[in-house]
């Protein structure tokens, strides 16, 4: 490596390593932010504006009639927030979201890790015929995915009921799946974690192959059970992987909208509403538009810590030299 | 205390743990691929199989009348045209837009760079619905609700943070010293870009731009929402036919099935790709 570098970013060196006169650093942060440009005036405006817009609107009041006539939205201050948060529907949904999430991600990322686990043990055709199912889950559109679901648990002619019938008797014939909301809600989970399934198994297990050798068989050499080996040596190194999978299945799955909008016909009934789908109804269905970027506002609000601690651990693990 | 669920691979393993895992495996490989294969299943069936309330396991008397109907329904060639356009548009622009600042990212140390890379990580976490309405009152005042143009500009903010972190790392992994060799035998930084930058990511390029090609094609909420049903993509014509047709499973399944094919195809060629793509940094090697 070349000499010490004194620039307080500490980051690639410049091309040319021999010339780091000051003239030439400066030529190139101007080069830089000139490639970068285009793509910071994008962001800005199609991303930033947008969102500085939501938290205007979020205090103001916009119907229909504002839409319409262009006229600017009577200030309304913090009352969307407060009708928000004296609503118990508004609080049932925030408790429902937080719930599903926390729920479909335990199960996504158990199985994930046990199907990676599971592929470790099992002979190379097994292995094979396992990832090319995922695969082929993996690449389904969410909405074509969530069409078969539909398909599958129809009442009517849906082949679960089919099967259930034959294995639990015939009362099963004819079931709706979505009168009761914990079996609908079974239905939507076990969309999203079959959905989920194969972007985890096949990441934890490319990082399993990281675990040295060495270190487990050193570890059953030195008596260590299994599941001993698991805990101490494979899921430590493991860690840093599973903490950022698991830190995106979060914030998917907190933001739940396409499986069970498609699920229920896309007019979900208030107890299938997530937070997504919630601000969505209020804004485009209702035409409250204020009261929609309030609940977005309050919905980007709960994933900030999320998102902060995503964030810097990918900076942690180095990704972001 | 199970033996067959360790993660590890050791000698000396029980044979009776193996076939466990293996049967274990092939289980779940059957349960995983069967949604996927019910699709296909009742696509092919006639009418009457599909309103069976005996479900065959597959279909008996074939036929191709599901993928005649779907095909024949007046929005789906249409809704095909405006997927690609607008696809193609998004996914062209966020690729020219955003290649130029993974070349600054990746080989310029500048101050602000770090900034730069957090806004691109961060903003790769926002809620994209949630901005939906903010967007669809901008898009309305400037009059590109129900246009091509409108959806296109929208999906293009929603590829340009994953393309310009995909191709940043594509551009590090194209080793320092080939710039420099170039540099000292006498080329500029502008003939290094072409000659050697652009050149050696053309793979990376392509996984992009297929990449980006899945998530504009899949997207149906925003579109739907921006546009009416004669400036829809084949995802929206989708949701829209579940609506309208909602008991025609056999045309519903054929339809599903055409949207997904270009994007199953792409997947499984770069599939590689969006696996280290999205998790890079946590895997080494």
């Amino acid at each position: 490596m070349q000499a010490v570098d004194s620039r307080p970013v500490q980051a690639p060196a410049p091309l040319k390593t021999a010339d780091r006169s000051g003239a030439r650093r400066k030529r190139d942060t101007r080069t830089a932010w000139l490639l970068s440009l285009p793509t910071l005036i994008i962001l800005i405006g199609m991303l930033g504006y947008p969102l500085y817009r939501m938290i205007v609107l979020s205090f103001q009041n916009m119907r229909l009639r504002e839409l319409f006539s262009g006229a600017t939205p009577p200030w309304a201050g913090v009352d969307q927030y407060a009708k928000a948060l004296t609503d118990d529907v508004f609080w049932g949904i925030v408790a429902r979201t937080a719930a599903f999430t926390v729920v479909s991600v335990t199960l996504s990322v158990t199985a994930g890790l046990g199907i990676a686990l599971l592929m470790r043990r099992v002979h190379a055709k097994v292995r094979i015929f396992m990832m090319v199912a995922m695969m082929f889950v993996w690449a389904l559109p969410q909405l074509v995915a969530a069409q078969a679901f539909r398909w599958l648990t129809d009442s009517d002619f849906g082949v679960l009921n089919y099967l259930f019938s034959k294995v639990f008797g015939d009362e099963w014939l004819n079931h709706s799946w979505f009168v009761n909301p914990w079996e609908g809600w079974a239905v939507i989970t076990t969309l999203v974690v079959w959905a989920g399934i194969p972007f985890l198994a096949i990441s934890l297990s490319a990082g399993l192959t990281q675990v040295p050798k060495e270190l487990v068989e050193a570890a059953t050499v030195d008596g260590a059970s299994s599941w001993q080996t698991l805990r101490n040596i494979t899921l430590p190194i493991l860690k840093p992987l599973l903490t950022i999978v698991t830190t995106l299945s979060v914030i998917w799955n907190f933001g739940l909208f396409t499986q069970n909008w498609a699920l229920r016909d896309s007019h979900p009934e208030p107890v299938y509403q997530t937070l997504a789908t919630y601000s969505y109804t209020q804004a485009f269905g209702r035409s409250l538009y204020s009261y929609g970027s309030a609940i977005s506002v309050i919905t980007v609000l709960l994933m900030l810590g999320v998102m902060v601690f995503y964030i810097r651990q990918m900076f942690k693990i180095g990704e972001v030299d | 205390m199970a033996r067959h669920d360790d993660g590890v691979v050791t000698v000396g393993r029980s044979r009776i743990g193996t076939v466990f895992a293996n049967t274990g495996g092939i289980l779940f490989g059957l349960v995983m691929i069967f949604p996927v294969y019910w699709v296909l299943n009742t696509a092919f069936k006639p009418d009457a199989e599909v309103r069976s309330f005996t479900p065959t396991f597959w279909p008996e008397n074939p036929t191709l009348d599901n993928f005649r109907s779907a095909l024949g329904e007046q929005h789906f060639l249409p809704s095909m045209v405006n997927g690609l356009v607008i696809t193609a548009m998004a996914v062209a622009a966020a690729l020219v837009v955003g290649f130029l600042a993974a070349l600054a990212i990746a080989r310029f140390a500048f101050y602000g760079r770090k900034a730069i890379i957090l806004v691109v990580l961060a903003v790769q976490l926002v809620p994209f619905l949630a901005l939906l309405i903010p967007l669809f009152l901008m898009l309305q005042g400037v009059n590109l609700t129900n246009t091509l143009v409108g959806v296109a500009l929208v999906y293009l903010v929603l590829l340009l943070p994953y393309t310009v972190w995909t191709l940043r790392g594509f551009i590090s992994g194209i080793p320092r010293e080939l710039d420099e060799a170039a540099m000292i035998d006498g080329c500029t930084r502008a003939q290094v870009f072409w000659r050697i930058i652009l050149p050696l990511t053309g793979p990376g390029l392509v996984a992009t731009s297929v990449y980006g090609f899945i998530q504009a094609w899949n997207e149906f909420i925003i579109i739907n929402t921006l546009n009416d049903p004669n400036h829809q993509n084949l995802m929206a014509w989708l949701l829209y036919n579940q609506t309208e047709r909602g008991t025609a499973w056999g045309p519903l399944m054929a339809g599903a099935i055409i949207t997904s094919i270009p994007v199953v195809v792409f997947f499984l060629i770069i599939q590689r790709n969006i696996a280290t793509g999205l998790t890079a940094g946590a895997v080494k090697g």
